[in-house]
């Protein structure tokens, strides 16, 4: 299920608030995930929902926390119109979530509690609720294959 | 064929190249604090490695130390064990640490340059999106994550995909060089190109309005790059550049000889060819004041804080962005800029914490007292700093004019140790960031110059600071 968020340059420090950097606890983290500007997200958030967001989606602070907060939460892609790189390399590296880019006319389109189907082979949203597909900006190699591979560590150039 | 700076840095760090794919880049430095680092130390020790090059990596601690006299207890037990987490680290794998109690603790990208250990030419990372600062040495220098962290520390080693060179020139001679500072010049930048204007994209600042600048200032400036959303920002090393390193506690025996090649080699070509570039000319800038929620959304101190459809010029969305803004900030359309009545007063960070930029603040405090309604506070960004700033009697100016002068450290930046704003609390800042709750949640952040907020500590609300009496 989507979960949309109608504003640009949602930054890490909304992502998770800089006071939770000292926890070391993942599922712990995840209970503050997206508390800067809904607090209200720990308790629709479900395990395999989606963002939806504007530009520049995780600008800011390099905290590994963010990704990694959202992930906990049970988020498996943020799809926004654009992201902040070293958020996007965070998400991939860990392999916590997807970070999909999609176009304007997409954007508008899904709305909030939205179901959809992403495959990433065909670069390809389906959204079930609506009964559209769009298509979705594709990774690139590198990218895809650290995403396959399951992250960093477990990528062998 | 001719290349930009970047590029030519870039290359010479290139250990594997692939074709349409990433490069390998060589770490010739790894700086790391207490926050982003014990998920990467944890991934060593799990999988029974070591630190390929302890002696290319520094510590220390910055983001939770508290600012209060340092013979005082750390109350906040989770930020106690993070920083004896980093001590002990650094004891188990051999790393450089300057700690708490340390002469040379401070800002990580404050202490950097002071040590030495930023040269000219060379690739720099940290687990902090503000190691851009250290682009003012002609270094490439970028924050990571802390996968990446982990990588560095196991192989001193990155892949990073290519970036685009993006130069942005400078061009003109600031009037009032006193009101009008390196912090009025990046956030108008920023205003004009907008916080992803530089996504994916290392940004090389160039022109009579960058080289006329100190190296102090020219930091200020590179530091904020990634509030533009470019990677790195840098700058071409001078005689100022090599004039600022020379005789630092870590700066190479061989320093000359460096020198001497550095001048030769790193700046861009005559004919280089850049993807992206953007001009700004500093004769009439004026003093600048965010009134937003990001860094783009500012204004002249002259101007009234726009309305979201002026600002927004047709964008649904950013219409909408600014709505909430200025929902969050308790802001209206039309309010003129130096009607906006301030509570809280932070001369600190990594933008702006610097010896000169406490020099300048001073100027305006002296002989003059913080107003009644503003708690204001000086956090000078390393002992260093803080050491000369007393020395010149600095810290005597801003007591006697009831600012707090605290120990040096990230402090009201971000929110993540005892400096932070009170619900509804709004505050002339210094720092880099005006996001929701960055000082603190609930807190109201508006940035600024160190001048502008030592005049707003003054009169209690912000003022075009070209028009002030100066002791």
């Amino acid at each position: 299920m989507v979960i949309k968020y109608e504003r640009d340059n949602i930054d890490t420090d909304v992502i998770l608030p800089g006071t939770y950097l000292k926890i070391h606890d993942y599922d712990e983290l995840a209970t503050h995930a997206m508390e800067g500007i809904d607090p209200e997200f720990h308790s629709k958030v479900k395990e395999g929902d989606f963002i939806v967001a504007g530009k520049n989606f995780g600008c800011g602070s390099s905290r590994e926390h963010a990704p990694i907060a959202l992930s906990h939460s049970g988020v498996k892609a943020v799809l926004a119109l654009s992201f902040a790189r070293i958020f996007y390399r965070n998400s991939v590296d860990g392999a916590f979530l997807l970070p999909i880019e999609i176009d304007e006319d997409t954007y508008k389109n899904i709305e909030n509690g939205d179901e959809l189907e992403i495959i990433i082979e065909k670069n390809e949203i389906t959204n079930l609720t609506k009964n559209q597909t769009y298509r979705i900006k594709p990774f690139s190699e590198i990218i895809s294959k650290i995403i396959l591979a399951g992250g960093l560590f477990k990528f062998k150039p | 064929m001719s290349q930009t700076l970047f590029e030519k840095i870039w290359e010479s760090h290139v250990v594997v190249e692939k074709e349409n794919g990433p490069s390998l880049l060589y770490i010739d430095r790894h700086l790391i604090h207490e926050v982003t680092s014990p998920q990467a130390f944890d991934g060593l020790r799990m999988k029974k490695r070591k630190v390929r090059r302890p002696d290319l990596t520094i510590a220390t601690m910055d983001h939770n130390v508290p600012t209060s006299k340092r013979t005082l207890q750390i109350i906040d037990q989770t930020s106690a064990i993070q920083i004896q987490t980093l001590e002990k680290n650094c004891k188990e794998f051999c790393i450089k640490l300057f700690d708490m109690n340390s002469p040379y603790q401070g800002i990580v990208h404050v202490i950097g340059p002071q040590l030495g250990i930023t040269l000219p030419g060379t690739t720099i990372v940290c687990g902090d999106s503000h190691t851009s600062t250290q682009g003012a040495f002609g270094a490439f220098a970028f924050g990571i994550g802390t996968s990446d962290i982990e990588h560095v520390l196991v192989s001193q080693t990155l892949w990073l995909e290519t970036l685009k060179p993006f130069e942005i020139q400078i061009e003109g001679k600031i009037r009032n060089p006193f009101a009008i500072t390196a912090k009025d010049i990046i956030l108008s930048i920023i205003k004009n190109i907008g916080t992803d204007g530089g996504i994916g994209t290392v940004i090389e600042y160039r022109g009579q309005g960058i080289t006329e600048l100190s190296m102090e200032q020219r930091m200020t400036i590179c530091n904020m790059s990634v509030e533009a959303g470019a990677r790195a920002g840098l700058i071409a090393p001078d005689q100022k550049t090599f004039d600022y390193l020379r005789g630092r506690k870590y700066t190479p025996k061989n320093y000359e000889d460096l020198v001497e090649l550095w001048k030769d080699d790193l700046k861009s070509d005559p004919n280089a060819k850049f993807e992206k570039s953007f001009r700004l000319n500093v004769d009439d800038i004026a003093p600048q004041v965010s009134w937003g929620t990001n860094p783009a959304m500012t204004s002249d101190v002259t101007e009234t804080v726009p309305s979201p459809e002026e600002f927004a010029k047709g964008d649904e969305i950013q219409q909408k962005n600014v709505e909430k803004a200025l929902q969050y900030m308790d802001l209206k359309p039309g309010t003129d800029i130096t009607d906006i009545n301030i509570d809280r007063v932070f001369i600190g960070s990594c933008t702006n914490a610097r010896l000169e930029d406490l020099i300048e603040a001073s100027k305006v405090v002296k002989g003059k007292k913080v107003s009644k309604k503003v708690r204001a506070m000086v956090v000078p960004g390393s002992q260093m700093v803080k050491k000369e700033a007393e020395k010149m009697g600095l810290d005597k100016i801003f007591k006697e004019a009831n600012f707090d002068w605290r120990e040096s450290g990230c402090s009201m930046c971000l929110g993540m140790n005892p400096d932070i704003l009170k619900p509804g609390e709004r505050c002339a800042s210094t720092s880099n960031r005006n996001f929701e709750g960055r000082q603190g949640a609930g807190g109201r952040t508006h940035l600024v110059s160190p001048v502008m907020a030592a005049a707003a500590a003054i009169v209690g609300h912000f003022v075009d600071v070209r028009e002030m009496e100066i002791n």
